[in-house]
């Protein structure tokens, strides 16, 4: 197994989880809002590969199974995530997070 | 000493492919266009299968392409276009909040990082290789799994294939509905739905 410092890998789940909660938190775009969630997944779903390298033998396994789940429910996400998107963009036209604020008012 | 050579190449591979992840991501949060935000990410989970294969788990690589970088991005890239309206570059991208929304996870960052560098983490010599004769055994054939005395991954498998039929037909029936309603002449919205709207 080539021997990568688990450190980095962990520092790069990391950075991409921070900069995808960026995306969400900071962009008004709602298609962008939902790439920010499907990079954090990607970056939980990193972390979970590099853990899995420090477990014996076949446990080793489960870190690299429970990606596999993550990849078929974040796909169940997007399809309904995209679905209520378009469902709450036909009504306003638009496609700012700001303009769904009608709880707010 | 072909070990340093290997060890050598990997950590060079690491690297560039982290750098990529990195620029994409970077390029996804300053992206002008909802369309080129997805390119980025395309980018990312191209870069992050790479990684994947490099830690020893080819297979979640491949998968990682077949549905996040094939049929998840196509998917939103497909919603984007069928919505494209010509002013999606004319929302903007940031306002006065956006400062809060980007400094905030810096701070969540600087904890995670400074408790992942106080733990040292050991790389087992004997952790296995995910590719598909490992992952396979371990996920359908119980007597592969030594200590591991639950009811294995079928009943999650099943569960995770209702839920997916699920979430079509819930989209199907959001979406036909915002059909309906809009059923009225709206401009570029009913005619990017055209063909649809000639089978009600």
């Amino acid at each position: 197994m080539t021997a990568i410092d688990p450190f980095h890998v962990q520092l790069l789940a990391a950075l991409l989880f921070t900069l995808g909660l960026m995306v969400v938190l900071a962009r008004r775009n709602i298609f962008l809002v939902l790439m920010g969630v499907e990079l954090m997944l990607n970056a939980v779903n990193l972390s979970f590969v590099g853990f899995s390298q420090q477990l014996p033998g076949a446990q080793s396994l489960w870190g690299q199974l429970t990606p596999l789940f993550t990849i078929a429910i974040a796909a169940a996400e997007a399809c309904v995530g995209l679905a209520m998107v378009i469902c709450i963009t036909r009504g306003k036209d638009t496609v700012d997070s700001d303009a769904f604020a009608d709880m707010k008012e | 000493m072909p070990e340093n050579i290997d060890h050598l190449i990997g950590t060079v591979y690491f690297g560039l492919f982290a750098l990529a992840a990195l620029l994409c991501s970077a390029g996804l949060l300053m992206s002008r266009h909802p369309l080129n935000g997805a390119v980025y990410l395309i980018g990312v989970m191209l870069s992050i299968s790479g990684i994947y294969a490099l830690l020893g788990s080819p297979f979640l690589g491949v998968i990682q392409i077949l549905v996040y970088a094939g049929a998840i991005m196509m998917l939103v890239v497909f919603v984007i276009m069928v919505l494209n309206q010509a002013q999606d570059h004319r929302v903007p991208r940031f306002d006065r909040y956006s400062i809060l929304g980007a400094l905030m996870p810096l701070a969540l960052l600087a904890a995670v990082v400074q408790a992942l560098h106080a733990q040292p983490m050991p790389v087992d010599p004997h952790a296995l290789r995910g590719d598909i004769a490992a992952i396979a055994p371990a996920m359908f054939d119980l007597s592969a799994m030594p200590g591991h005395d639950g009811h294995g991954y079928y009943l999650l498998f099943e569960l995770i294939g209702v839920l997916l039929l699920v979430a079509v037909v819930a989209a199907v029936m959001l979406a036909k509905r915002t059909l309906e309603s809009t059923e009225t002449p709206g401009g570029a919205m009913a005619e990017a739905h055209g063909a649809t709207h000639d089978g009600h």
